[in-house]
């Protein structure tokens, strides 16, 4: 009646999504955050690459929503 | 009657526009990451871009709901405007209550009873809306309540507590995408539906596409709708059911994309109204120091519980009238308008909208308060307001 493998593969898909997308949010966020006490230089460029890598993300979302580049 | 069926397919879109505003932008207007106009001006630019971006119109509106075609039961123009009263009303309806309600069931709903007086109990196929319908919307919110409560552990375990208001500059981006996905989703539907009202009326080919005014049109609906905002539902979904901090309104609007995308593209559909509320909350039992209303969350199942059948018979009961002939039509769409309109003059009576928004609810938007109430919550306003 229902399609378990289905619903399994789509809990799998999001949860790996999510976190990825959240993951690298926040990384960004603690690496890029200037008002700590010790801070290496690789930190920042770091943080800015999380942040790049969260938005190519995103974008991969906005791409699959949009039928014209897939079909 | 094709021209009525238009209109109020039109209609129920702009009402389905105002319902699922709540579902991008409660969260980011909750956090104060976008002012409440911005907001809802970003979902309703989205919401237009989306309805022109993706036109792949289901051939059965109903999803198999209904034994439509060949062996089936034709469904005529009466039919279909009988169900869009039945949906269109209690879209209706849970606004005004404030609840978050899909309006995909609602639609299905309004359909299926008007299907059942129009051609029988045989003309709809039960377990497909099982399968389609009422399980996926138990697991909606389940998957997406899970999904986000890991988001917003592992946010909040990255991150140090000075840096979370950082959060507020994503959920603009996450909210955004939440939005462009219903865009491209929920304006198909009336697109479908006046499709197939012209297939049915004889005044476009079988197995065609929309036109492109219908897409137009229903862009524009759609679109106006999200404008006007729901911020009854928002204020729900935003203030109802847990307190939002930001962080916690990106790991929902990060689970909430997520789950839509994954389930649009993986083949198991699920219900955007269904998931952004179990995302969340999903995130106000992840973090530590939130609560969750349950009480309001339960409101909210209730609603979901009933909307199918709630329609259904509203929808049955418009068929039965107009199926009796022109005089039908005409007393259901006399009867349908002044509902409406008096749901709308009512609820003047205590406004939501973008300047109040941010009030908590004390039992979602009560509907009806007495003049001694009123007055004693006056009173109690003013002594507060000569404390302070």
């Amino acid at each position: 009646m229902i399609d378990w493998p289905a619903f399994f593969v789509v809990l799998v898909a999001t949860l790996v999504a999510a976190s990825a997308v959240v993951t690298l949010y926040s990384l960004g966020l603690r690496l890029v955050d200037r008002s700590g006490e010790r801070h290496a230089v690789w930190q920042r460029p770091m943080g800015i690459a999380c942040f790049v890598a969260c938005g190519l993300v995103v974008l991969y979302g906005v791409y699959l929503v949009i039928p014209y580049f897939h079909q | 009657m094709v021209a009525l069926v238009i209109v109020l397919a039109l209609f129920f879109d702009f009402t389905n526009g105002f319902h699922d505003t709540a579902n991008a932008m409660a969260t980011p207007i909750a956090t104060g990451a976008l002012k409440p106009k911005a907001a809802v001006a970003i979902a309703a630019s989205l919401n237009l871009v989306g309805a022109f971006l993706s036109t792949e119109v289901a051939r059965t509106i109903s999803g198999g709901l209904i034994r439509e075609g060949d062996g089936g039961i034709q469904i005529t123009p009466v039919m279909i405007f009988a169900g869009l009263i039945g949906a269109t009303l209690w879209n209706m309806v849970t606004w005004f209550l404030g609840l978050p309600s899909s309006s995909s069931h609602a639609l299905f709903g309004g359909l299926i009873g008007a299907a059942i007086v129009g051609a029988g109990f045989g003309s709809v196929d039960f377990s497909v809306l099982l399968s389609k319908v009422v399980f996926p919307a138990l697991l909606a919110p389940l998957t997406a309540g899970l999904v986000a409560f890991i988001a917003v552990k592992i946010a909040y375990a990255v991150t140090k507590k000075r840096q979370r208001n950082g959060f507020k500059h994503g959920q603009v981006f996450t909210s955004s995408l939440v939005s462009l996905a219903h865009g491209t989703n929920d304006a198909q539907k009336t697109m479908g539906v006046i499709t197939l009202t012209l297939i049915a009326g004889g005044f476009q080919a079988t197995g065609s596409g929309p036109e492109f005014w219908v897409i137009a049109v229903c862009a524009l609906a759609i679109a106006l709708g999200t404008y006007t905002g729901g911020w009854r539902i928002i204020r729900t979904m935003g203030k109802g059911l847990t307190e939002i901090e930001p962080g916690q309104g990106f790991a929902a609007e990060a689970s909430t994309a997520a789950t839509i995308l994954a389930s649009s593209h993986l083949g198991f559909a699920l219900s955007t109204t269904q998931v952004s509320s179990g995302s969340v909350i999903g995130t106000g039992i992840g973090r530590k120091g939130a609560s969750v209303r349950w009480r309001t969350a339960g409101r909210i199942a209730l609603g979901w519980l009933i909307t199918i059948p709630a329609a259904a018979a509203v929808g049955a009961l418009a068929a039965f009238v107009a199926l009796s002939g022109t005089a039908g039509v005409v007393i259901d769409t006399v009867v349908a308008v002044g509902v409406i309109v008096g749901i709308f003059v009512y609820a003047r009576r205590n406004r939501v909208d973008a300047r109040n928004v941010h009030d908590e609810p004390t039992v979602l938007v009560r509907p009806k308060r007495s003049r001694k109430q009123r007055q004693a919550d006056e009173k109690a306003a003013r002594k507060e307001g000569s404390a302070s």
